[in-house]
């Protein structure tokens, strides 16, 4: 059995395993993109309280394994709070506080390290705090912060693999579950990976695009 | 009038302007000199409304700022009829230099005023780099652009920061010659320069700054004829580095 036969035989698994993992990012990238920008604009704001939460919280996160944060809403804390909840909403729920948090610190940072002398030449050449914000802050902001955004998206899309462990019947799910009933292994995993490439390609050409219309070398020539 | 009256100031514990008191007349040149570290910059940021006082005023015409200002920062601020360029020229790397000439004007006055910006293209000889970005530009290109970019603001006080440090020596003549004609526009300019020949041939005002107090002051002539021993010391020190 070729990986073609793979693809033609099981295709509809597999899609429906797709949809299920494009389900999960639909609710964790724009989740992540929009609270999370707005909570580091909160954090930069407020650094006292709201930054150090962010910073806490994303630092938590990140030294704490994805997966055994996802474990523990799924089991442990489900059974200290005595209820069952769908694994798809604990697989959102966790990926995208994890995303919340990670874009959220990206742009506290970037917020908190930008360069003040372009805000003091807008203020100096007379430019209200709107215009300084619209016209040089953001669009430096949004050149800065844009590539690793879109890393952490991607980033994201992989760790839904994560959910297939608590049951959510994600592609990959989908993918160890055809693999126990023929066992072909190769061809079911390169198609995984065929999926991958189909999902991942066109969000890297749009980040390449992104970049390339919106950002620029700015270092000295 | 620009007006700075007993201006002190200190970062921590440590005082950087003691009692300093300038004035700046529309239509004239007061330049400051002084040595490296004395506190030239943070008098001018100061003057520029950029750094708040421990005590003393930045009197613009009528408006007075005096420390310690208003919690949410002053009210009013002067910009950009007074402004400033710095040193390190802040140009917004996002934007071309055509651009960072352009969009505080247009933001400001709703018109690119296309006349003055060929005039200053042709004053500062940019034509050939104008469309460029900050970091595909010189230094010496960049200095000319954020120069242009507070002229073309129309300001009544210009306040320069050693604007001409990366210059070479015909550029440097374009542009100083470029801000003799400006007294003639009414814009008080207070420059910062080691240019003590600019300073004798066409300063209104001269001042000399050191350990953060106007140790001397007074027209063009003080450089040639110093009142106090810290001026003559750094004149021949001036004298025998070049």
């Amino acid at each position: 059995m070729s990986v073609l036969d793979v693809l033609i035989t099981y295709h509809v698994a597999f899609l429906d395993g797709l949809r299920v993992t494009l389900e999960l990012c639909a609710v964790i990238w724009p989740t992540g993109i929009v609270l999370g920008i707005l909570l580091g604009v909160i954090a930069a704001g407020h650094p006292k309280i709201w930054g150090r939460f962010t910073r806490g919280m994303a630092f938590a996160l990140s030294a704490i394994p994805t997966l055994v944060v996802l474990f523990w809403l799924h089991y442990p804390a489900q059974a200290v709070f005595d209820m069952v909840i769908n694994p798809f909403f604990t697989a959102s729920l966790t990926l995208s506080l994890v995303n919340v948090f990670g874009v959220g610190e990206m742009v506290r940072q970037a917020i908190a390290d930008f360069p003040q002398q372009y805000l003091i030449a807008g203020r100096v050449c007379g430019l209200q705090r709107r215009d300084i914000v619209a016209r040089i802050q953001l669009p430096i902001l949004f050149r800065t912060l844009l590539p690793g955004l879109m890393v952490q998206q991607v980033i994201m899309l992989h760790t839904t693999l994560f959910a297939s462990l608590i049951s959510v019947e994600e592609i990959f799910r989908v993918a160890q579950r055809i693999n126990s009933s023929i066992y072909r292994p190769v061809e079911i995993y390169t198609a995984l990976g065929c999926f991958f490439l189909a999902v991942c390609l066109p969000i890297n050409w749009f980040a390449a695009w992104l970049k390339k219309r919106y950002t620029r070398d700015l270092s000295e020539r | 009038m620009l007006e700075a009256k007993t201006l002190s100031f200190a970062y921590a514990d440590r005082p950087i302007l003691k009692d300093v008191s300038v004035q700046i007349a529309q239509g004239d040149i007061t330049v400051l000199i002084g040595p490296s570290g004395c506190g030239k910059t943070t008098l001018l940021r100061c003057l520029a409304l950029l750094e708040q006082p421990k005590a003393g005023c930045v009197q613009v015409d009528e408006a007075v700022f005096s420390a310690p200002w208003p919690k949410g920062g002053i009210e009013n601020p002067p910009w950009p009829r007074l402004t400033a360029v710095f040193q390190q020229l802040f140009l917004w790397p996002h934007l071309t230099l055509r651009e960072n000439i352009l969009m505080p004007v247009l933001r400001l006055h709703k018109t690119d005023n296309e006349d003055q910006l060929d005039a200053l293209i042709e004053a500062f000889d940019m034509q050939a780099f104008i469309t460029r970005y900050p970091n595909e530009a010189s230094l010496g290109q960049r200095q000319r652009v954020a120069l242009a970019r507070a002229l073309m603001l129309q300001p009544r006080y210009l306040l320069l920061d050693e604007i001409t440090s990366a210059l070479d020596v015909e550029q440097i003549a374009k542009i100083l010659a470029y801000l003799k004609n400006l007294r003639g526009k009414q814009i008080g300019i207070f420059l910062i320069t080691h240019l003590l020949g600019f300073a004798r041939h066409t300063a209104d005002q001269v001042l000399f700054m050191a350990d953060g107090t106007i140790v001397e002051r007074g027209g063009a002539d003080i450089l040639r004829n110093p009142q106090t021993e810290r001026l003559s010391q750094f004149l021949s020190v001036i004298a025998a580095a070049s």
